[in-house]
Formats: C-alpha cells, structure tokens, sequence
C-alpha cells in the first residue's frame, strides 16, 4: 500500500513538471502582451518607450528559458511570483481562493454523489416503470444542458421568482446552494446512469441469480448483493467527475460573483497574467493527480480482486 | 410408498413471452421425486431442463414473461399461482439450488463466510455470530480443508471445485428439503467432477434430502440418480428408474443418446457417434413426435399427433413413441 502510494508520488511529480513546460509554451506562445496591457493599465501606453520600459521591469525581456528556470525555482518553495495585473504575490491570493473552490466542489461532489444514487436506484428498483423513465428523462437533460444555462436558470427560478436563495456571493451555507447545484447537475446526471446501467448489469448477473435462488428479498439483493459490485465503478465515474468540477467552476464561479481559483484563471488568462496562469493549472493538476490517487485507493479498498495485488 | 411425494409435477407447461416472441420450453412434462429420492433430467441444450425446474419458482431473468399451468405440489403445497413473496419464502428455505458454473455463481466482492452465513440468519433465524458458526460447520461439512480462513476469503481466491462446495454448502445452510442442481459439474475439471458428485450423493443420503440433478452427462446420471426423466425439446421422452432405462432404453432418442457415449472399445480416431439432425425450435408447435425428423425408425403416425406417454412392458417405465408402444394404450 504504502509502496503503491509513493510510486504514484513519484510519477506525479514528473506528471506536474512537464505540464508546467506545456503550460508554460503556450502562455508564452499565446497572442497579446501582458506589458502592453500594464502599461494601458497605468495610462502610459503612447508613452514611447514605455511598454519596453515595462518589460524591463517584470522581466519579459530576459531569455524564456530564464524566465522557466526563475519562475520553477521560486515555484518549488512556494512562491508563484507576483501577479502582472494586480501587483500581489499570487501564493497571498491563493489560499482564499482554493478554500472558495474546495467548498464548491465538495459539496458540489456530495449532492452529486446522494442525487445520482438516489436517480439511479429508482430506476433499477423499478426498471422500465415510472420512476426508471422520469430518472432516465431527468439524467438526459442534465447531461445535455450547459452548466451555464443550468446556473441562469438556477438564479432566474430559485433567487428571482421564489427568493429562496441569494443569486451570488459566497456568504455562508445559504449562498451556497445555487452554486453547488449548478456544478452537480451534470455529474448528477451522468453518475446516476453509471449507477442505474451498473446496477442493471448487477442485478442480471449469475450471482444475483444464487441470491434470488436463497430467499433474499429484492432491497436485500440490491444494496448486499449488487451495490457492492458497482462501487469501484463508481467511484472511478466520481472521481473524473469530480475532477472536471475544476473546468466548471471556471464558468460557474464568475456567474455567482465567488472568488474562486476558477474565477482567478479566467482573469489570469484575460490579462496574459502568466504567473497566475500558471499556477491556477498547477493547483488544478495537483488536485487531479490526488482526487485520481484517492480514487485508485479508494477502490482497491472496495474491490478483493485488485486489493490482493498490492498488499 | 403411501405417502404424498415431496415433490410432485403434473402436466406442467410453462411459457416464455418477451417483446417479440413467445416460446413453449415446457410442455406437458410430469415426474415426481419423494424424500431421499434423486431424480436425474437430462437433455440437450434449449430442452427445457433448466426452465421447468426454475420457472415455477419464480427464477427467471427479469423481462420475461412466465406463463405456468399445470401442478407442481411441494411439500404439500401447491406451487403455481403463489406470489413472488410466497415463494421467496420457499426459496433457500425448503428448497437449495446448486448452479452450473460456480465461478460466476458467488458474488466476487463479498466474503465467503458471509454469503453462507446470511443464508442462516435469513431462514434459521440466528443470530450474526450463530450464522458464522454455523457457516463454519458447513463449510467442514463439504469437505473443505482449513475451514476458518476459508470463510474470510473471497471467491477469487478459490479453485472451482472448492468454489462449487462452496456454492454447494450455501445450498444447505437453509435446511432445504430439497435441492436443486443444474448441472453441478459441468463447468468443473473431469477430476474433480467426480468428487464434487460423489460429495453431492453423499450428503443427499446423509440428509436425507431429495435431488433433482439436472444434467446432460450419462455418466453423472448413472452414479447418482435413482430416476430418470428423458427430455426432447419440451417434452418428455422417456420416464423410469435408471437401472431400467439405461440398461434398456425404449425411445429411439434415449438410444441415440446413450449410443452417443464414446466407449472403451471404440477405436482410436474413430468418430464420435453423435444423433444426426438438430433440435426444433420451440417457437412454432409440433403437430407429432418432436424427434420423428431425427429418428430412424420413424413411421407416418409419429407426425401425426403427439404421442402419448405409454407404459411399455415394465410398468415403472414410461415412453412417448408410438413406435415403441404399437398396440398399447395411453398411461
């Protein structure tokens, strides 16, 4: 266990390092110049001289392997630099912002997790009947809306028509459930498939079959019998879901006004801001390589078969 | 022999209704099968061995349609018409079933010790640590070594024979009357089909259960059962004790097919005698004798109307033939 766990360590330091060159080009190779954008900022743009004034100032006129090499070197201890557009050290701004995205995404993943089983099981207690088509019906079109359509019809039917929740703002519990719903619904809809499609397949399996055939009741067969069977399937579809919240919450956190690391990004790569770019991707990577190790962990726990292998 | 069979089917017929097709894989069958008795079925693939054995106990996949008529007496109750509770209370409890292929027959992520354990508290209702125990006797029961941790293991990490004693203990831990084996050796190694057998007799005769063997090997049949019924496509062929039916069989099918069984003296490469033809479908109903098509001695009656099943010489025998049974009158 403990052997498994440092080898995918290791693997997942050369992972973040080579994103971070990718990462890294194609800031670089992107159009438009953070310094033309600075010196507009400042009011001194037809100032001759001034935009390479600027460069000279936040060292865009050095070599770019330079600029990696100074840029990894502050990064391995910590320090992500300064920010371009606002002139803070982004590992200041960081901590604030990963703990306005974390909320989002774990309650985001919980409410995913409890709606996609319940949609799911519904389905597989009564296959083909009511529940299962209003389930099937339901994942179709939460998996077909975008999340940005699904978060104004969030605001226009829960903050504007009944006034139940406020439509932005990251104050306390209640401003919370907007956002968390709007990032759930898509997970919600495409896990409650991988359940009711698993569960499915479960419930025609031979074992299931030994189970009928002992006296066990259908609620016994699908929660003893065929739930522990698609845990690890689960919990893999989870896991990816879970990852891609960061990719929603760059869309979701901007609509619900939340200072969010998903929110920083979209202003980062507005501004050319490279060195916010760049570690918004790394926390973003970071969280996958340890969501993905979880997840491995996870179903080697709920899985026999693979637990053997490595313990 | 007063008594009321455990076990008594008359008549019974069940239809299969999907979306798109409906299929007769029963009909007309009748057999009876008393306490401490194995009854043998056996039949090619698709012959209805399986189905009429499971159908009146409501273990059909879901998505089709059960239609049964006729009887099927269990223990003094009768069977058809009961609701699916009624008979989930019968299932496991009275009644154990064994399954062909023990490697899928166990669920892979649950411990072993729990799957028979549940069965205890479920019918005999024990206690969680009364269960364990008890799992732990069965378990030494099918002759199984180092019985303690094999109750923690999952069924992954067991071979196929130990996998099918322990499909096979799961069956008993109900107290079942009787039990239900469809083809319990038949995905198993030739080496350890036979002592996989012998354990099945063994415990039937120390229990004092019935068994109703549901098989398609001869040689599983002779070692074992002390009836036999003679499936084709649906239907009876031919009903009686094994030591009659084996040594002198009547209908041309039972013929074919215990010619079938290559033999010690046969040469080496020779071919394999095999019945020509295939089986009908079951889709569209036979007028006559399903096996006329096949049959050698077939002659212009056998395709007119279904023949009955007859008496021949020796009462206890009974065949559908009316080759064999010229001259004689309906059972």
């Amino acid at each position: 266990m403990i052997h498994f766990i440092s080898k995918r360590l290791k693997h997942s330091l050369v992972l973040l390092f080579l994103a971070s060159v990718v990462c890294f080009t194609l800031v670089v190779s992107a159009p438009g110049n953070v310094a033309v954008l600075i010196a507009e900022l400042r009011g001194a743009v037809a100032v001759p001289g001034y935009v390479a004034q600027v460069e000279e100032e936040i060292g865009l006129n050095k070599p770019l392997l330079m600029r990696y090499v100074d840029w990894l070197g502050d990064a391995v201890t910590g320090d992500f630099g300064i920010s371009y557009r606002t002139g803070q050290a982004v590992s200041a701004d960081l901590p604030q912002r990963m703990m306005v995205t974390g909320t989002l995404i774990a309650g985001s993943a919980v409410i995913a997790t409890l709606l996609s089983l319940l949609l799911g099981f519904l389905g597989a207690f009564w296959p083909y009947k009511l529940p299962d088509r209003v389930s099937r019906g339901l994942a179709l079109i939460g998996a077909s809306t975008p999340t940005f359509f699904v978060g104004a019809l969030m605001i226009y039917g829960f903050s504007v028509t009944f006034q139940l929740f406020p439509s932005f703002g990251f104050n306390g519990p209640i401003s919370w459930v907007l956002p968390w719903l709007t990032v759930a619904v898509l997970p919600a809809a495409v896990l409650s498939r991988v359940v009711r499609v698993g569960l499915e397949e479960a419930m025609t399996s031979p074992y299931v079959l030994t189970a009928k055939s002992k006296g066990l009741g259908r609620t016994a067969i699908l929660f003893r019998e065929a739930l522990p069977n698609i845990t690890p399937v689960f919990i893999n579809a989870l896991g990816t879901q879970v990852g891609l919240m960061t990719a929603t919450g760059i869309i979701v956190e901007p609509l619900f006004a939340w200072q969010g690391v998903g929110d920083y990004f979209l202003a980062g790569v507005r501004f050319r801001d490279f060195m916010v770019v760049q570690a918004c991707l790394l926390i973003f990577l970071s969280f996958f390589i340890v969501v993905n190790l979880i997840v491995d962990l996870a179903v080697l726990m709920t899985d026999p078969r693979i637990r053997r292998q490595w313990s | 022999m007063h008594d009321e069979p455990l076990l008594s089917v008359s008549n019974l017929t069940v239809d299969l209704l999907t979306a798109k097709s409906a299929i007769r894989p029963v009909d007309g069958v009748s057999y009876t099968v008393r306490q401490g008795e194995c009854l043998a079925i056996v039949g090619e693939s698709g012959s209805g061995k399986t189905v009429m054995n499971f159908a009146p106990l409501g273990l059909m996949p879901t998505g089709v349609t059960t239609q049964l008529s006729g009887s099927v007496r269990f223990d003094g109750h009768e069977l058809i018409g009961l609701s699916e509770p009624e008979l989930q209370h019968i299932r496991g409890k009275s009644i154990g079933f064994i399954f062909q292929d023990p490697m899928s027959a166990l669920n892979p992520v649950r411990r072993i010790g729990r799957q028979i354990a549940e069965m205890a508290e479920l019918h005999l209702n024990m206690t969680p640590r009364a269960a364990e125990a008890r799992a732990l006797e069965l378990v030494k029961l099918v002759g199984i070594s180092d019985p303690a941790a094999r109750l923690r293991q999952y069924p992954h990490e067991l071979s196929g024979g130990l996998r099918q004693r322990i499909v096979i203990a799961t069956a008993l831990a109900g107290e079942p009357k009787l039990l239900i084996a469809d083809e319990p050796t038949t995905a198993l190694d030739v080496t350890v089909q036979a002592q996989i057998l012998r354990l099945l007799k063994d415990l039937q005769k120390r229990l004092n259960m019935a068994m109703v063997l549901i098989t398609h090997d001869m040689g599983v049949v002779a070692g074992a059962a002390d009836n036999i019924v003679v499936m084709y496509a649906a239907r009876t062929a031919e009903r009686g004790p094994v030591d009659k039916v084996l040594v002198t069989p009547r209908h041309p099918y039972t013929r074919g097919l215990i010619n079938a069984i290559p033999r010690r003296e046969d040469p080496i490469g020779s071919e394999f005698r095999g019945l020509p033809g295939i089986p009908p479908t079951l889709g569209a109903p036979i007028k006559g004798c399903a096996f006329a098509p096949r049959c050698d001695l077939a002659i212009p009656a056998c395709t007119g109307s279904r023949p009955p099943l007859v008496q021949s010489v020796d009462s206890s025998v009974v065949v559908a033939c009316p080759v064999v049974n010229q001259g004689r009158a309906a059972a």
